[in-house]
C-alpha cells in the first residue's frame, strides 16, 4: 500500500520537476514555476502519508535500511526546499533540487526493501527516532547545498567566461547562491552534529561503547570534520568558488560513503543488521 | 467610424533632424492649447498628439489631413519637407508600431508606451479625443502589451552602463552594504557609476590623479573623494571598480589586484574597464574571485542584444499586423452597421404595420393564436428576405468594401425619411406575442 502512495508522490515530483525545468528553459512562463511549487507541495504531503502508512505496515523497521533512509532524505530535501523558497524565492533552484529529489527517490520505488525481521536491540533506545531524523535532515540539507553550489559553479563559469547567454540570465546572482549555500551547510552541520551525538549516546548504551571503529562511524566523523572545517573556513573569509567546490565534494563523499558502506553486507553495523546487540539478544 | 477617416501627419528621428523636431515639439499647456485648436479646426472630429523628443505625430479623425498638416507648418516653415502622412490602416499600423516600440531609436525601449499613454490622457482630458481615439489608443496599448509579453523585444541591455548594471547584479545581487570605486574621470565611468546606483550601493568612492577634478566628479556622482595614493586600500574596500582614466597604460596591474584579493579574503571583486586603451591588465580577470570586463566585452553584449531585438521585432511586426487587421475589420463592420440597422428597422416596421392592418380587417374571425401566427409570419418573411443581404453587407464591410453598403442605402432609400403613414417603431414599440424566433414559429 505505502509503495503505491510513494509511487504517486514520485509522479507528483516528476510533474513538479517538469514545471521547474520548463520555467528554467523559458523564464517567461512564471506560471510553470508556480505549478511546480504546487505539485512539489502535493508530492511532499503524499510522501509523508506514505511514510506514515509504511510505519504502520512495517512497524518502523523500514527506516533502519538504506532504502528507508533514502525515502526520508527525499522528503526532507523537498520539504526543506519548499521552506527555503518561502524565504529566498529562487524558483530556478527548483530546477536543480526537484530532479535531485526524484533521483534519490527513484531506486526506492521498485519493491519494499528488506526490513529486518525482528527489532534489533538498538531500536529500543528512545533517542533512535531523533537520531534517524536528524541524520536524514543533515543529508537533505547537504543535498540542497550541493544543488545550490552546482548552480554557483555554473553561474561563475558564465560570468567569468563572459558568456552572457541563457544560463547567465536564468541563474540567480552569484552572491545569493553563495549565501544560500553557506546557510544550508551551517544548518546541515548543526543537524549532523546532533545526529552524531545522539548516535554516540545510543552506541554507548547498546553497543557498550560510543566508538567502535565501525566504518560508518569513521566516514561520518570524516564528513563531520570536513563540513565543520568549511564552517570554520567561512569565518576566515572563504567565499565563492572554493566554498562551492568543497560543498560539492562533501556531498559526493557523503552519498558515496552511504551507498558503498551499506551495499556491502557485513561491512558496517549500520546496514540494517546491527549485529552486535542482535547476537547478544540471540544468546 | 471607419478607419478611413483617420489621418496621421508627423515627423520623427527617422525623417527630421533635431533642429526641426525641437521647433514643433510641444508639451504641457502649449500642447493642450494646440489640441483645442486642432479640435476646433474645420472638419476635425477628434485629435490627439504624441510629442516626445524623438517624434511629433498628430492623429486626427477628419475628412482630410489639412488641419494636421497646418499644425506643423504653422510652427516651422521647413517642417513640411520632413512630414510623413498616413491614413486609414496605415495610420493605425503606425500608431501600433510606435506604441509597441518598433519605431523607436532603440527598438524595444520601454518609455514610449508611457509617453503615448500620457499623450492620450492629455488629449482626452481636454476632450480633443473622444470615443474613436479611445478605442484606437486602447487597442494600441493592448497591442504593445501583447508584443512585450509575447516577444523578447524589451529584453537585454542596450547601453554600456546598463550592461554594467546587469553584470554587477549577476555577481552581487544588489549592492547594499557595498561600495563602488570610480577610478578616473572619464565620462562613461561617471555614467555607469550613476546607473549602478539603482542597485543601492552604500558608498561611491572616487579617486583621480588630479584631486581637483576628482573632487568635482565626486560631487557630481554623489560620492566621496579619496586621494590616489590610497588606491591599494580602496581596492580592498570597494566591490565594484569602474576604471576610466586617460592613462595610456595599465592603471591596475595583476600584482596589485592579487594583493588586494588576499586582503579581501577572496570576496568577489568586479573590475569594469571602460577606458581605451585599456587601464586594467587583462591578466586580472584570470585571477580567482575577480571578474574583469573591458569595453569590447560590454560592446559585444550591447550588439548581441540589439541583434536579438531585431530578431524579436519580426514576430512583433506580425502581432502588430494581426492587431491592425482585427481593428480595421472591427471598425469597418461597425461602419456598415448603421445601414443594416436602418434597413432592418424599416422592414420590421412595414411588417408590423401590414400585419396590424390585416388583423384589423379580419376582426373577430381569428382567435388569439391565429393573430399571433399572422404577426409572426410577417416578421419571418422580413427575416428570411434580409438574411442574405445582412450576411453579404457584413462580409463586404469586414474587407473594407463600402460600395455595397452605399448601394443598399441607395436601393432601399435609406437615406430618405421613412415614407409617410408608416410607423418606424423600433423593436420594443408594439411587441408581438411571438418572442421566439419567427422561423421556428411559422404557421
Amino acid at each position: 500500500m505505502s509503495i503505491d502512495l510513494l509511487r504517486f508522490a514520485a509522479g507528483l515530483y516528476a510533474v513538479a520537476a517538469a514545471g521547474y525545468l520548463l520555467y528554467f528553459a523559458r523564464p517567461r512562463h512564471t506560471l510553470a514555476a508556480r505549478f511546480g511549487g504546487w505539485f512539489l507541495s502535493g508530492g511532499v504531503v503524499v510522501h509523508l502519508a506514505a511514510i506514515g502508512l509504511a510505519c504502520k505496515e512495517f512497524g518502523g523497521l523500514e527506516w533502519f535500511t538504506l532504502r528507508g533512509g533514502m525515502v526520508l532524505t527525499a522528503v526532507l530535501l523537498a520539504g526543506t526546499y519548499l521552506l527555503v523558497q518561502r524565504f529566498y524565492h529562487l524558483p530556478s533552484v527548483g530546477a536543480f533540487v526537484t530532479p535531485l529529489t526524484l533521483i534519490i527517490l527513484l531506486p526506492t520505488l521498485f519493491g519494499v526493501g528488506g526490513a529486518p525481521g525482528e527489532a534489533p536491540a538498538a531500536l529500543k533506545h528512545p533517542a533512535i527516532t531523533l537520531h534517524i531524523m536528524t541524520a536524514s535532515l543533515g543529508v537533505a540539507l547537504f543535498g540542497l547545498a550541493f544543488g545550490v553550489a552546482v548552480m554557483y559553479l555554473l553561474q561563475e563559469r558564465e560570468v567569468k567566461g563572459k558568456r552572457f547567454g541563457a544560463l547567465f540570465s536564468r541563474l540567480p546572482p552569484l552572491d545569493s547562491l553563495d549565501k544560500l549555500t553557506d546557510r544550508l551547510v551551517r544548518l546541515g552541520f548543526l543537524s549532523f552534529t546532533v545526529a552524531s551525538i545522539l548516535g554516540a549516546v545510543i552506541a554507548r548504551s547498546v553497543w557498550k561503547s560510543a566508538w567502535s571503529w565501525d566504518p560508518q562511524q569513521v566516514t561520518t566523523l570524516l564528513i563531520w570534520l570536513l563540513y565543520g572545517g568549511m564552517v570554520q573556513a567561512r569565518h576566515r573569509g572563504w567565499h565563492g568558488r572554493r566554498y562551492a567546490l568543497l560543498t560539492v565534494f562533501g556531498f559526493a563523499l557523503l552519498i558515496g560513503s552511504i551507498g558503498t558502506l551499506r551495499s556491502v553486507p557485513g561491512l558496517t553495523m549500520h546496514a540494517g543488521e546491527y549485529k552486535g546487540p542482535r547476537v547478544e539478544a540471540a544468546k | 467610424m471607419s478607419v478611413r477617416q483617420l489621418f496621421l501627419v508627423g515627423l520623427s528621428h527617422k525623417s527630421a533632424p533635431i533642429e526641426v523636431r525641437e521647433r514643433v515639439a510641444l508639451n504641457g499647456d502649449d500642447l493642450k492649447a494646440a489640441l483645442l485648436q486642432l479640435r476646433a479646426s474645420e472638419g476635425v472630429k477628434e485629435a490627439f498628439v504624441v510629442s516626445t523628443c524623438n517624434r511629433v505625430e498628430v492623429f486626427v479623425q477628419a475628412e482630410a489631413e489639412q488641419a494636421a498638416r497646418a499644425f506643423f507648418t504653422s510652427r516651422a516653415d521647413q517642417a513640411g519637407e520632413h512630414l510623413y502622412v498616413k491614413s486609414g490602416a496605415d495610420a493605425v499600423r503606425h500608431l501600433f508600431r510606435v506604441a509597441a516600440s518598433l519605431d523607436s531609436m532603440v527598438v524595444g525601449e520601454q518609455q514610449i508606451l508611457g509617453q503615448v499613454k500620457e499623450a492620450y490622457g492629455l488629449a482626452s482630458g481636454v476632450e480633443a479625443a473622444g470615443g474613436y481615439m479611445s478605442r484606437l489608443c486602447n487597442r494600441a496599448f493592448a497591442t504593445a502589451k501583447r508584443v512585450r509579453t509575447e516577444t523578447g523585444i524589451g529584453r537585454g541591455a542596450t547601453s554600456m552602463s546598463q550592461v554594467a548594471v546587469d553584470l554587477v547584479e549577476k555577481i552581487f545581487g544588489d549592492l547594499k552594504g557595498r561600495a563602488i570605486l570610480l577610478l578616473g574621470a572619464g565620462k562613461m565611468g561617471a555614467l555607469s557609476a550613476k546607473a549602478l546606483k539603482v542597485l543601492g550601493a552604500d558608498r561611491v568612492l572616487v579617486t583621480n590623479r588630479s584631486p581637483e577634478r576628482g573632487q568635482q566628479l565626486a560631487d557630481q556622482v554623489g560620492g566621496t573623494f579619496r586621494p590616489w595614493g590610497e588606491l591599494d586600500q580602496l581596492l580592498v574596500e570597494a566591490d565594484v571598480v569602474i576604471v576610466s582614466t586617460g592613462a595610456p597604460g595599465f592603471v591596475l596591474t595583476a600584482d596589485m589586484v592579487r594583493a588586494a584579493t588576499k586582503r579581501r579574503r577572496h570576496r568577489n571583486l568586479c573590475l569594469i574597464d571602460l577606458a581605451v586603451p585599456r587601464n586594467v591588465d587583462p591578466a586580472c580577470a584570470e585571477l580567482e574571485d575577480v571578474f574583469g570586463y573591458d569595453v569590447d566585452d560590454m560592446q559585444k553584449v550591447v550588439s548581441a542584444n540589439h541583434q536579438a531585438r531585431q530578431g524579436e521585432a519580426v514576430s512583433a511586426e506580425a502581432i502588430v499586423e494581426a492587431e491592425v487587421i482585427a481593428f480595421t475589420r472591427e471598425r469597418e463592420s461597425r461602419a456598415a452597421l448603421p445601414v443594416l440597422v436602418t434597413l432592418r428597422q424599416r422592414a420590421e416596421a412595414i411588417a408590423r404595420a401590414e400585419a396590424e392592418r390585416t388583423l384589423q380587417k379580419a376582426g373577430d374571425v381569428l382567435d388569439d393564436r391565429a393573430r399571433a401566427s399572422v404577426e409572426a409570419m410577417a416578421l419571418a418573411i422580413v427575416n428570411k428576405l434580409l438574411h442574405l443581404p445582412t450576411v453579404r453587407l457584413k462580409a463586404a464591410a469586414a474587407t473594407g468594401e463600402s460600395a455595397l453598403a452605399g448601394a443598399a442605402a441607395e436601393l432601399f432609400g435609406l437615406d430618405q425619411a421613412a415614407p409617410a403613414g408608416r410607423r418606424t417603431t423600433p423593436r420594443n414599440g408594439v411587441t408581438p406575442p411571438a418572442a421566439t424566433p419567427p422561423e421556428k414559429d411559422q404557421p
